[in-house]
């Protein structure tokens, strides 16, 4: 009798904490999933469009995502800079920021997504142990950011396959890589959430007649390809030059890749293969994704320190240097800046009739003397019209 | 950072064996090491982290769990007496037709799904009693199931340990295949035969007699079409990537179970069968669920990292050489887990001095499997021991498992080594 007693009051004491557990973990993915991230519109948005303008099939998904529209008085060429293909890779949607919120075209027009898979904004990945979100300082307070994850959420798109057949080369790719958008490039119409997304960007890029497709991303320092340009065969001559100009005006070193012809799915292949743009990924270096990295959270996350990635990079195993000041957020993002930029003045350095003129955007050095959140701006003072949320 | 990581991990070390000691259950003594380790390193009680690593492993929980469902309606409408009982009847003459008919037989349900699990419950049953009749002992026949099951899902098309590996360096899955199929044919042939070696042609007189009768109304055409339909959504799914629908593994399985049902020629209680599965399958599903809580907590703590910088930065001899021990040992801690954990690393650091990355992971990937027999997890060695109904000791079953599992290693770490010389495998 006792021992039922026992066992009772053991299955309820079990019951109750695993309630509290879905209770406040369940609060947490909640709130996270819901967050609203304030995007000021600056002056030099002209447009706020979605994708689902572009390919109706994705309309009402949760990857609907905006695009932001900057276009100066006079006619010239178009950028398309996409942020968010990776969410866990801040710097990424944090410098697509800057834009949308500071810059001001003169001539041509910019377009920017924000959350480019706003479906893998949401979730944060099992196992990686990945802070829900975090928090930039600005002069006006903290902005909170989603965390995010490289694979869109499976409460959006679920099941995976056993092996995921990429579209339209059959190339076989890990089975969670259907959800990874960039493995799903050039995408198609009746296919998965992120299949839809990346054929959605395809249709803007062809409408738009975009000029230049920027994806921008963070990578582990143990991994090869970082601190680069990666550009399809169509941008090669603009990323080696790009290259050169950064080394030697900016204050930073980055490389240039040429993009695997055999390697599918990717962004710096199949926008280069399926529309007229010339497609350019960038790549920083993110220490919080490394295999052999500490103890994971936001300060991680923003600083970028970790004494067991030195380690790593004393025994040679890393791409990228790594020292006890590691790679803070706003080197991160102050790359990707002056690194669009010099693209963009390059390409219209060569291309008056299809040139940009971008003002207000501030470059490397500036973002690392002010701090990212220098040139994010308080949605409290922004009028209502004028305030859109990822 | 290190000392404050190596206490923690330290720390969750003691509690696990602590627990252990005080009988409590694999699956309990990992989620006590977990919440250890989150208090040690300050964490607290880590709600969202706890909940999101549990559920790291739901797809693999609900594959084993639809597989096995099926498995036992297939079981219990008469299916399995009737295929043992045919098998003997045509082949218990011929050993090694036999041998090569039940390595086919072992490695394709695995190799298509990339789950040992799925070899073991789709055909390790059956097997297990065929092989019985031919007097090897249950320890040794689940030795052979459980290495074959293990090279099953190394084997192409699908290897997970290969594939997770891959993605984590952005190197895409191609060039695997007879690097891995290779290998994986020819240690399976090994085992079966080394281990099998003293098995004799059945006695069929008596083991028709010993066998449970099959049902009346049972044919081959009802055997057949319950896992015809499951390997046709299997294929038709590579056959039509862009137009079949993804079902993804336990609907096909649920899909095939329905298919059992409707033809079965015996009556089948769906509820207590059903409930039965979950009973039977509960130790896994819970070791699963704290496995996935342990990495998420090992994650946060700084000590997942701790494991693999070490092991990274030893010397380079010494990491080839204790790939033996640690590919085995990750695996039985983090099961797919340990791919990109250690995976990744490794096949940097491998492609960092030169060596054929692809052939050196798929080297890799066929010693991982080994792990999934050993303690903590242990998640396919006991799986095996309970589908066969093996009741000796389980660690006979890990005796007999030594020998082939020293040929796997050696044949991996060689891979590694000779990855160079090996690149022609790729055909790249």
């Amino acid at each position: 009798m006792a021992y039922v007693k026992l066992t009772t009051l053991r299955k309820i004491v079990f019951s109750l904490a695993g309630v509290a557990l879905m209770l406040f973990a369940g609060i947490s993915f909640y709130r996270i999933r819901h967050l609203k991230e304030p995007v000021v519109l600056g002056q030099g948005v002209t447009q706020v469009k979605k994708l689902s303008d572009y390919f109706k099939g994705i309309k009402g998904t949760i990857n609907d995502s905006y695009v932001y529209m900057l276009e100066g008085e006079e006619a010239g060429g178009t950028v398309l800079v996409i942020g968010g293909t990776h969410p866990e890779e801040p710097a990424a949607r944090l410098a697509a920021w800057i834009f949308t919120e500071n810059a001001l075209l003169e001539q041509g027009k910019l377009l920017v997504i924000l959350s480019a898979n706003r479906s893998a904004t949401t979730v944060t990945r099992l196992g990686g142990a990945y802070p829900p979100d975090y928090t930039i300082e600005t002069p006006w307070g903290g902005q909170k950011f989603r965390m995010g994850d490289r694979w869109s959420n499976p409460l959006d798109q679920w099941p995976d396959p056993e092996v995921y057949i990429h579209y339209p080369s059959r190339q076989e790719l890990a089975y969670i890589d259907i959800r990874n958008l960039n493995r799903t490039w050039p995408g198609r119409p009746n296919g998965t959430l992120t299949e839809k997304t990346c054929f959605a960007i395809i249709q803007l890029i062809k409408e738009e007649n975009v000029d230049i497709a920027i994806d921008l991303h963070e990578a582990e320092l143990q991994y090869p390809v970082i601190s680069t340009i990666v550009a399809h065969q169509n941008g090669q001559d603009l990323a080696a030059m790009a290259s050169m100009m950064i080394s030697g005006m900016e204050g930073f070193d980055i490389g240039m890749e040429n993009s695997p012809e055999a390697l599918h799915g990717l962004s710096h292949r199949e926008i280069g293969d399926h529309t007229d743009a010339i497609s350019l990924l960038l790549e920083a270096p993110e220490p919080m994704l490394d295999a052999t990295r500490g103890r994971t959270d936001r300060a991680l996350l923003l600083e970028g320190k970790d004494e067991f990635i030195v380690k790593a990079g004393k025994h040679g195993l890393l791409f990228e240097k790594m020292d006890e000041n590691g790679w803070p957020i706003d080197k991160r993002v102050g790359r990707h800046c002056s690194t669009i930029l010099q693209i963009i003045e390059l390409w219209s350095e060569e291309h008056q009739e299809k040139a940009l003129i971008i003002k207000n955007v501030p470059r490397y050095k500036e973002i690392i003397a002010k701090g990212t959140g220098a040139f994010l701006h308080n949605p409290a003072t922004a009028a209502s019209n004028r305030i859109k949320y990822e | 950072m290190f000392t404050s990581t190596q206490i923690i991990l330290a720390v969750m070390v003691a509690v696990y064996i602590v627990a252990k000691v005080f009988k409590i259950s694999t699956e309990l003594s990992l989620f006590l090491a977990a919440i250890s380790g989150a208090l040690a390193g300050g964490a607290g009680i880590p709600a969202r982290h706890i909940v999101e690593g549990a559920f790291t492993y739901l797809d693999i929980c609900l594959i084993f769990i639809t597989a096995t469902l099926f498995m036992n309606l297939f079981k219990e409408s008469g299916g399995v007496a009737f295929v043992i009982r045919g098998i003997l009847t045509k082949f218990y003459r011929h050993k090694s037709i036999l041998f090569i008919l039940i390595t086919f037989l072992l490695l394709l349900p695995g190799a298509l799904t990339g789950a040992g699990s799925v070899t073991v419950l789709i055909t390790g049953g059956m097997i297990a009693v065929v092989l019985n009749y031919m007097g090897i002992p249950k320890p040794k026949t689940a030795a052979i199931i459980f290495i074959l099951a293990g090279l099953s899902a190394a084997a192409p098309p699908v290897s997970l340990w290969a594939m997770l590996t891959a993605a984590g360096v952005n190197m895409p899955y191609v060039g695997f295949f007879l690097p891995l199929l290779i290998p994986c044919i020819l240690l399976a042939l090994l085992t079966i035969f080394i281990l099998g070696w003293k098995a004799k042609p059945a006695n069929l007189e008596k083991a028709l007699q010993e066998l449970p009768a099959s049902p009346r109304g049972m044919n081959w055409l009802k055997i057949i079409l319950p896992f015809s339909v499951f390997f046709f959504l299997v294929v038709a799914g590579r056959i039509w990537p862009f137009s079949f629908p993804i079902l993804g593994l336990p609907l096909m399985f649920i899909i095939s179970a329905t298919v059992t049902i409707i033809i079965s020629p015996a009556k089948l209680n769906i509820l207590k069968i059903s409930r039965e599965t979950v009973e039977q399958l509960l130790p896994l599903i819970g070791t699963l669920t704290c496995v996935g809580i342990l990495v998420q907590i090992m994650t946060l703590t700084g000590v997942r990292g701790l494991i693999a910088i070490t092991v990274v930065t030893l010397p380079l001899t010494a990491v080839i050489l204790s790939m033996s021990v640690v590919l085995p040992v990750s695996e039985a801690v983090l099961m797919w887990g340990a791919a990109p954990v250690l995976g990744v690393p490794l096949v940097l650091l491998f492609n960092t001095i030169g060596l054929n990355p692809i052939i050196a992971l798929a080297g890799m990937s066929i010693i991982w499997p080994l792990g999934d027999a050993l303690p903590p997890t242990a998640i396919i060695g006991r799986l095996t021991k309970d589908t066969i109904g093996m009741k000796e000791p389980y660690s006979q079953m890990l005796k007999y498992c030594i020998i082939p599992a020293i040929l796997i290693i050696i044949a991996g770490i060689c891979m590694v080594l000779f990855s160079k010389e090996l690149s022609f495998l790729t055909m790249l």
